[in-house]
């Protein structure tokens, strides 16, 4: 029995080019496996943005591999995703002030849809979207940062201190590093980066 | 925002579980007397088990709690010709509306002495005298051309805040959006820019129809005063009487380049003066013009303008610092700057704006970019 991590589109775009495979791939004792919803590829496709910056998203390697993996959901599965996701969507309304500052956004439809998901299918969703992880908080929904899957990946040896190296730089490169990724490089990541203290 | 369990849902749907309240609290993980609470409106359930008890009684949100009627927002959609009005459409609304409240607290003092039009009317010779009235406040002379910036400043001048938005020409569901926040006496009107010129005064009358009806917004009532309003704003008697007595005893041909060159000199649409006119026809009695709808139409699809946003920016897509400074000057909206100044001191993120505006996430990063500098 395995548990899904479901990985929002931000998430996918910063970790799956580095780690080979990645959709579908099972790792830890648990066991983990990712995955990610067709929602990932229409919000990249509508986006000339990211597949401006993100190019190798349409290689074949990368669409095959979405493409052999996609979940499919039954009718009840959706049903009650639904539900979930009309109750999240109105416990932000509910209170819109936690979700509008500090840098947080309200989830939208789609957020809260992979919430939903997580919440029915008993999966973790990985984003790093600080407007999530607070809605996570108040529901009682598992989610993970970006940089906690990295950490989860790094204790499986799914990846090694140089490929944890190589993702810091390109995210640095593309000045994609968000303050969570940021506080976690001389923190969760001290032993490789050293902490903020010895920098 | 005051929230309350709604109780008899509640009740119906334990009891077709043929469970007991008790058993219900035994199901969240919480005391009998928590549940008792909640369905006497004493205390409101944490996120969490709101969620637990809705997916436990299969409820949506809507059927499970309820809001005060004047927290809600009222939404009005100005459909574009043929589309249908779906669930995800209302649902995106509500959530822009439930989001706008965030920002009413930073929008500028808004007049609280605002134009209402009571028991709106939509026979002719009461309208017409609603609308003289209008025109004469607006310092319009008999037939004299209604103007853009006459219409944004009765905006202005009755608390309604207008926001110009770029939805697209094509795959969008409406041209103009009104949102009424009942509570904070605050209405939002946002204008598709990607819209032919000749209609968008219409839009633009139209939704100043809603903003004098606010007890009427989101009715089917609401709506035809409005459609009727708006025709009777730009186009009203003593237009429509001058340009039939231009007709009198004239051919087809000189009928439609008469109703053409009415409709180029107000800026409108050539079946905004049609309609017009044919409602004068029918209030006095008179015979019927010789052109029909369909005539009219086809002649409007056959020489269609450019878009509002095609005579405001070039190239497109504007700079978002263009675009800022129309929606202020040209616009004369205060939307943009209480964004800014919400932005800056709660350092909100760009979804924010993506879902407040409903426009693609690249477009708010790009507002959001402009907003934080």
């Amino acid at each position: 029995m395995t548990t899904e991590v479901l990985l929002d589109t931000n998430t996918y775009l910063r970790l799956a080019k580095r780690i080979r495979p990645a959709v579908g791939r099972q790792f830890g004792q648990v066991p983990y496996v990712l995955i990610i919803l067709k929602a990932v590829e229409d919000e990249v496709h509508q986006s000339s943005k990211l597949r401006f910056k993100n190019p190798w998203f349409d290689e074949p390697e990368f669409a095959q591999e979405r493409m052999a993996k996609q979940v499919r959901l039954s009718a009840v599965d959706k049903s009650q995703i639904e539900l979930v996701r009309d109750v999240l969507l109105g416990i932000v309304q509910l209170d819109i002030d936690k979700y509008t500052s500090n840098k947080r956004s309200p989830p939208g439809r789609t957020d809260c849809w992979l919430l939903a998901y997580g919440q029915v299918r008993d999966a973790i969703v990985a984003t790093d979207d600080l407007g999530m992880h607070t809605l996570a908080a108040e529901a009682g929904l598992r989610v993970w940062h970006g940089y906690e899957l990295l950490l989860k990946l790094k204790t499986a040896k799914v990846v090694d201190k140089q490929k944890v190296r190589e993702i810091y730089e390109a995210l640095e490169a593309n000045d994609d590093l968000t303050e969570t990724w940021r506080r976690a490089k001389h923190d969760q990541f001290a032993k490789i980066f050293g902490s903020k203290g010895s920098q | 925002m005051q929230k309350a369990i709604h109780t008899e849902n509640v009740k119906n749907a334990i009891r077709a579980l043929g469970w007991t309240q008790k058993e219900l609290a035994v199901q969240l993980g919480v005391t009998g007397q928590a549940v008792t609470n909640w369905m006497k409106g004493n205390d409101f359930p944490r996120p969490d088990k709101l969620l637990k008890l809705a997916t436990t009684l299969k409820l949506g949100f809507g059927e499970l709690v309820s809001v005060p009627k004047e927290s809600v927002p009222v939404i009005a959609f100005r459909k574009k010709g043929g589309a249908k009005t779906t669930d995800e459409h209302v649902t995106k609304a509500m959530v822009m509306g439930a989001l706008l409240k965030a920002l009413v607290p930073f929008l500028p003092a808004l007049p609280q002495l605002r134009r209402q039009v009571s028991a709106p009317p939509t026979d002719y010779d009461a309208l017409q005298a609603v609308v003289a009235q209008v025109r004469k406040s607006l310092g319009l002379g008999e037939g004299a051309i209604l103007h853009y910036e006459q219409l944004l400043s009765e905006f202005a001048e009755n608390g309604a805040i207008v926001i110009p938005v770029m939805w697209g020409a094509l795959q969008n569901h409406k041209n103009a959006l009104h949102i009424l926040l009942p509570q904070e006496n605050v209405t939002f009107i946002f204008l598709n820019l990607d819209t032919h010129l000749e209609d968008f005064k219409f839009w633009m009358a139209h939704e100043l129809a809603h903003v004098f009806t606010t007890e009427l917004a989101g009715t089917d009532e609401g709506e035809d005063f409005a459609d009727a309003f708006a025709g009777a704003l730009l186009f009203p008697r003593e237009l429509a009487r001058k340009v039939y007595e231009q007709l009198a005893g004239q051919t087809k041909a000189h009928e439609a380049k008469v109703l053409k060159a009415f409709a180029h000199e107000h800026g409108i649409s050539l079946y905004s003066v049609f309609a017009e006119v044919n409602r004068y026809v029918d209030s006095q009695g008179l015979p019927a013009l010789k052109h029909v709808g369909t005539d009219i139409h086809a002649m409007r699809n056959a020489q269609r303008g450019k878009l509002v946003s095609e005579n405001l920016f070039a190239p497109l897509p504007p700079e978002p610092a263009a675009y800022l400074a129309a929606a202020e000057r040209q616009f004369q909206s205060s939307f943009f700057q209480a964004l800014r100044r919400m932005v800056q001191e709660k350092q909100i993120g760009a979804g924010y704006i993506q879902q407040v505006m409903d426009i693609p996430m690249q477009d708010a990063l790009a507002l959001h970019g402009e907003l934080t500098r």
